[in-house]
């Protein structure tokens, strides 16, 4: 049964082939090594790092003893890729796919491709010669993908991927006709150009992290900085300047914050060069990156809401992103963002793509801001705890100290900040769908089918109860959806419309 | 992005707001009267330990911790309150199974309802601790997709309605998976409002 793969055959494949046992090509390694490395650094950097002990221990070892324990390092990395390249199997059956792998202990994995919600195929830059992708599924509830194949030759890749979506529980889907007229991958809904991409970048909030990164790496090295710093005497060069010592360090943030600012939009050019989306009947297609191009292809009925999401600095420079969203485990956001179906760098009118995406979803020109109640609780619940405090601090360390101004500063930010979280908050039922909209100094705007609602939670404070007020939330597939401070008949009346949208649905299950 | 339905035969109006079942119009079952008596008991025992180990801190030799006495006072009316809360939150806690989805209110300062539809719920189990069993007391969790946020687990009853309830709740979602096949197949019709306004006959016990 196992079809035993030589080099040389690597790019010749017949599609009869894929019923059979597969190997991974030997190129794979490569990936496999880096991917295992990258996992490998990633998970043990901070220990590491961490206090500067690993660095000690850098000094203690000496250069000789370093490069014989990377080696040894990356020799039990490739003896590992490749006993896993030897154990790994995969097989096409006629509504599946099937995995054996494992190292120590087998492993046998069959995915219905019914149930695959997510496809990626991924050109790193070192495959491409060699006609390579890395194939990957993700079903729902999956914690992490599904089904990783790295290193098959595109061909098959390509006919797994249409006969995983091609598939509707009944006859593989013939579109190839219409294919001819409209490009390989479809209509072309959407294009990132180089500039949008680099403004994406920018107000991502990727450079926040990038930033920590960069702070706690130099917290880390503060002792050897200093020392370098001292050889440069970079303190003397920079007061020649003149100026005070506060300009000299804000200036040297400003830089080091603009740097990262390029930085990320450099990175974000390099994730999502040339991005595309493509409409191809019943799956939506997005490709992009430079060193590893990504094309992720999407089931329509398997997209549970959209995202429309803008930082703060997104505002200002008007940048938009669009996230797909798909039945997801609850901690999955947080972690990887990888397998999320991001269009990025849109401008305001590019909100028509949500419209393309599902059946005329069009955003609504307004929407039911909710109660002022909201603000006028918090203000006064913030209010006398900011007084509480002052008087606190007055008592203990006397009037004239100066937390007194900073506290009362902080209770002017603290309240312009309750006002925006209550503008931002909005939300308008448009038939069974609603979308709702929440930020601070960003914004994000949801819409999703009322269908699709899991669970439907009603609570009410005794304020709001006074006020005859209730937060509703929504369950959904990719997460929860909150609207606060809505009036109880609104509230009733959308729980009521939710339920029932789920309960007459056709379709059950995601 | 619901189902695949012919064109021809389907119909997609409004449902005035009016037709659709209220679900604050349907009465709750109370809970088991068991369930008083076992909140009560664990509530009360949980601050009872924290009062005895604040009261006796300052006699044990090794810890050099002196808490003032009135903490003793405090930690007694704390436990007061919360038994209070608990025995009032016993009270008003309350379920009820209606044709299509699974109503559990719960909580005394926030109150809260909530609804599962019975499409939604993918797995149904019952789980008890070992007081719980003391009490004859059984809770019916319902899973949902959408993480562990939307897992409802409903607490209070007693072990024949809680069985009765699994048993009913596992019917119908085999009934909905059916029905979905059907309607799959013969695009069933859609637009008329949902019987739901009924409840299910509990028997009290």
């Amino acid at each position: 049964m196992v079809s035993l793969w030589k080099t040389t055959s690597l790019w010749i494949m017949n599609p009869t082939d894929a019923h059979q046992w597969q190997q991974l090509a030997p190129l794979a390694l490569v990936f496999l090594v880096i991917d295992g490395l990258q996992k490998f650094i990633r998970e043990n950097l901070f220990w590491f790092l961490g206090a500067g002990a690993g660095f000690a221990f850098l000094d203690w070892l000496g250069p000789r003893e370093l490069l014989l324990a990377l080696a040894a390092i990356l020799l039990s990395f490739l003896a590992w890729a490749i006993i896993f390249h030897r154990r790994f199997r995969f097989r096409l059956e006629e509504d599946a796919i099937r995995v054996r792998r494992g190292l120590f202990q087998k492993r046998e994995l069959k995915v219905r491709f019914a149930r695959v919600q997510n496809i990626q195929l991924g050109r790193p830059f070192y495959f491409r010669p060699f006609g390579l992708v890395r194939f990957s599924l993700e079903t729902p509830g999956a914690s992490e993908k599904e089904v990783e194949l790295p290193g098959i030759p595109a061909e098959l890749a390509e006919i797994m991927r249409d006969r995983v979506t091609g598939w509707q529980g009944g006859e593989p889907e013939e579109d190839q006709s219409n294919e001819e007229t409209v490009g390989s991958h479809g209509i072309e809904l959407y294009r990132a150009g180089t500039g949008r991409l680099f403004l994406h970048g920018l107000s991502s909030n990727q450079i926040w992290v990038l930033a920590g990164l960069v702070g706690w790496a130099i917290g880390n090295f503060y002792d050897h900085l200093e020392s370098y710093f001292r050889e440069v005497a970079i303190m003397q060069w920079l007061s020649e300047f003149g100026g005070p010592a506060w300009m000299v360090i804000s200036a040297m943030i400003m830089t080091g914050l603009i740097i990262l600012m390029l930085l990320s939009g450099v990175f974000s050019i390099v994730r999502f060069h040339d991005f595309r989306m493509f409409d191809r009947g019943d799956r939506l297609v997005g490709i992009g990156g430079l060193l590893d191009q990504r094309e992720q292809t999407v089931k329509r009925d398997k997209v549970t809401g959209l995202t429309l999401q803008q930082s703060a600095l997104g505002r200002l420079l008007g940048c938009w992103y669009l996230i797909v969203r798909q039945t997801q485990s609850g901690d999955q956001e947080l972690s990887d963002s990888q397998t999320r179906f991001l269009v990025p760098g849109l401008r305001r009118d590019d909100h028509r793509l949500t419209a393309q995406i599902t059946s005329e979803w069009v955003r609504p020109a307004s929407l039911n801001p909710i109660s002022l109640h909201f603000r006028r609780i918090f203000w006064l619940r913030w209010l006398v705890f900011f007084v509480l405090v002052l008087v606190a601090l007055a008592i203990l360390l006397g009037r004239e100290h100066w937390s007194l101004q900073m506290t009362a500063a902080g209770l002017g930010l603290w309240m312009i900040g309750i006002q925006l979280r209550w503008r931002h908050w909005g939300w308008q039922a448009d038939g069974d769908r609603i979308w709702v909209r929440q930020g601070f100094l960003g914004q994000q705007l949801d819409v999703f089918d009322l269908a699709l609602v899991q669970q439907v939670r009603v609570t009410r404070s005794p304020y709001q109860r006074r006020h005859d007020l209730a937060n509703l939330q929504l369950m959904l597939p990719q997460g929860a959806v909150t609207i606060p401070f809505v009036p109880m008949d609104d509230a009733a009346e959308l729980a009521n419309r939710a339920l029932y949208a789920a309960e007459t649905a056709v379709t059950h299950r995601v | 992005m619901t189902g695949i339905t012919e064109p021809s035969e389907f119909s997609n109006g409004p449902v005035p707001s009016d037709r659709l079942p209220d679900y604050r119009r349907v009465g709750l079952n109370p809970v088991a009267r068991p369930f008083y008596a076992y909140s009560l008991a664990v509530t009360g025992a949980f601050w009872l330990i924290v009062l005895v180990a604040v009261a006796w801190m300052p006699r044990l030799p090794f810890i050099p911790f002196d808490p003032a006495p009135w903490s003793v006072f405090a930690m007694s009316g704390a436990t007061i309150w919360f038994c209070v809360v608990a025995w009032i939150d016993a009270r008003r806690r309350g379920w009820v199974v209606r044709e299509h989805d699974l109503i559990y209110r719960y909580g005394v300062i926030w109150q809260k309802t909530v609804i599962v539809p019975f499409a939604r719920i993918q797995h149904v189990e019952t789980a008890s601790g070992p007081i719980e069993r003391l009490f004859g007391l059984l809770r019916v969790k319902c899973y949902t997709a959408g993480g562990m946020m939307a897992d409802l687990s409903v607490e209070g009853l007693d072990v024949r309605s809680a069985r009765r309830v699994r048993q009913y709740l596992l019917e119908q979602i085999r009934e909905e998976a059916d029905e979905t096949d059907r309607s799959e197949r013969e695009s069933a019709e859609n637009g008329q409002p949902v019987e739901n306004d009924k409840p299910l006959d509990h028997e009290s016990d």
